[in-house]
C-alpha cells in the first residue's frame, strides 16, 4: 500500500507578485513538488554602519531539491540587474542553488501547461 | 498539406531513432543480462518508443502503462491524478520507467516518488529524449538516447496539443504551428 506523504501548499491567500508565479505555484502543488514562497532574503551588501543596503529575496524555495527558483517574465534586455544580483548572491552563497526561470522558460512552460496567455504578459497582478 | 510542413527541422530521421533506439536496448539488455525488467511505459508520449525499445531488449521483460491526468485539465482537488494506475504490482521487481521526453522533470518526480512507495527491487529511467534546458527537478536518468536543445520537439510519439505524434521522425515544431 502506497505512504502516504504530507500534500504540498495551496496557493490560496498567498500575496504572489505575479500572476506567473502563481501559476507556477499551482504547477509545483499539481505535481506534489513542496515550495516555500519568498522564505529568505540573502544580504548583498552592507554600508558603513553594516546595514543591509542590498538584498536578494528568490521567489520560491523546494526543500526536497535544495532549491531556490527565481521566476521572471521581463525581456532578456532587462535582465542584467537580476542576473547581476544572482551572480553576487551566489558569490557570497557559494553552496547557493538558483534556478533562473527566464522569460522564455516561463513561455515554454505556459505553451506545455496551457497556462492562459495573460499568465506571462502581465506586468503585476 | 502534410506534418513536415509545420517543421522548421528534423533532429532525427527514422533511420537515426532506430539506431538509437538499438543502443539503448543493448545497453539495457547487457545492465539487465540475468534479470527480468519490468518496463513501465508513461502515457502517452513514451508508446512509439517503448513499443520500438521492447522489440530491441534480448532479455525478457514485463510491460505495463500509467496514465496521470495532465496540468492542463484541472483536476478539483489541484493534484496529479492517475488515469490509469499499473496493472501489476511492482514489489521486488527491477523497474524502468521509460518516457519519450523528460523537460522540467515535473511528471517523472511525481512517478518516481509514488513508485518508490511500492518498493521495487530497483528504479531506473529511460527516456528517449531529454531536453535539461527546461529541467526544474533534477533528476538522475540511467538510459538516455539523445539530448535535445531547447526546442519544442514533436514526433516519434510526442505531441504539440495531441498532434504530431505519428511523425517517424524527430522534428522541431516552427512557431508559426505553436499558438
Amino acid at each position: 500500500m502506497p505512504r502516504k506523504t504530507p500534500p504540498p501548499p495551496g496557493v490560496d491567500g498567498i500575496p504572489f507578485a505575479h500572476a506567473a508565479e502563481r501559476e507556477f505555484a499551482r504547477l509545483l502543488t499539481f505535481y506534489g513538488v513542496h515550495w516555500q514562497y519568498e522564505p529568505t532574503t540573502f544580504p548583498l551588501d552592507w554600508d558603513d554602519q553594516g546595514r543591509v543596503i542590498e538584498a536578494f529575496t528568490p521567489d520560491f524555495y523546494l526543500p526536497d531539491q535544495d532549491l531556490y527558483i527565481e521566476l521572471t517574465t521581463k525581456e532578456q534586455r532587462l535582465m542584467t540587474a537580476k542576473h547581476r544580483k544572482i551572480r553576487k548572491a551566489q558569490t557570497l552563497h557559494p553552496d547557493l542553488k538558483i534556478r533562473l526561470l527566464t522569460r522564455k522558460d516561463c513561455l515554454a512552460l505556459a505553451r506545455k501547461f496551457g497556462w492562459r496567455k495573460s499568465t506571462t504578459d502581465n506586468p503585476r497582478t | 498539406m502534410s506534418l513536415y510542413d509545420d517543421l522548421e527541422a528534423i533532429l532525427l530521421d527514422a533511420d537515426a531513432i532506430q539506431a538509437e533506439v538499438r543502443r539503448l536496448g543493448e545497453r539495457i539488455s547487457k545492465d539487465f543480462a540475468d534479470r527480468h525488467p519490468h518496463l513501465i511505459g508513461v502515457l502517452k508520449g513514451s508508446s512509439v518508443f517503448l513499443s520500438d525499445l521492447i522489440r530491441t531488449l534480448t532479455v525478457p521483460v514485463t510491460v505495463d502503462y500509467i496514465w496521470i491526468s495532465p496540468y492542463e485539465t484541472p483536476t478539483p482537488s489541484g493534484v496529479v491524478r492517475i488515469r490509469k494506475d499499473l496493472d501489476d504490482p511492482i514489489e521486488g521487481r527491477d523497474v524502468i520507467v521509460v518516457e519519450g521526453i523528460i523537460d522540467t522533470g515535473l511528471t517523472l518526480s511525481y512517478l518516481l516518488r509514488n513508485f518508490r512507495t511500492r518498493n521495487p527491487a530497483s528504479l531506473k529511467v529511460c527516456a528517449f529524449v531529454n531536453k535539461r534546458a527546461q529541467r526544474i527537478i533534477d533528476l538522475s536518468v540511467d538510459y538516455v538516447g539523445r539530448e535535445i536543445p531547447d526546442k519544442f520537439v514533436v514526433g516519434y510519439g510526442l505531441d504539440y496539443r495531441q498532434r504530431y505524434r505519428n511523425l517517424p521522425v524527430l522534428g522541431v515544431l516552427k512557431p508559426s504551428a505553436l499558438d
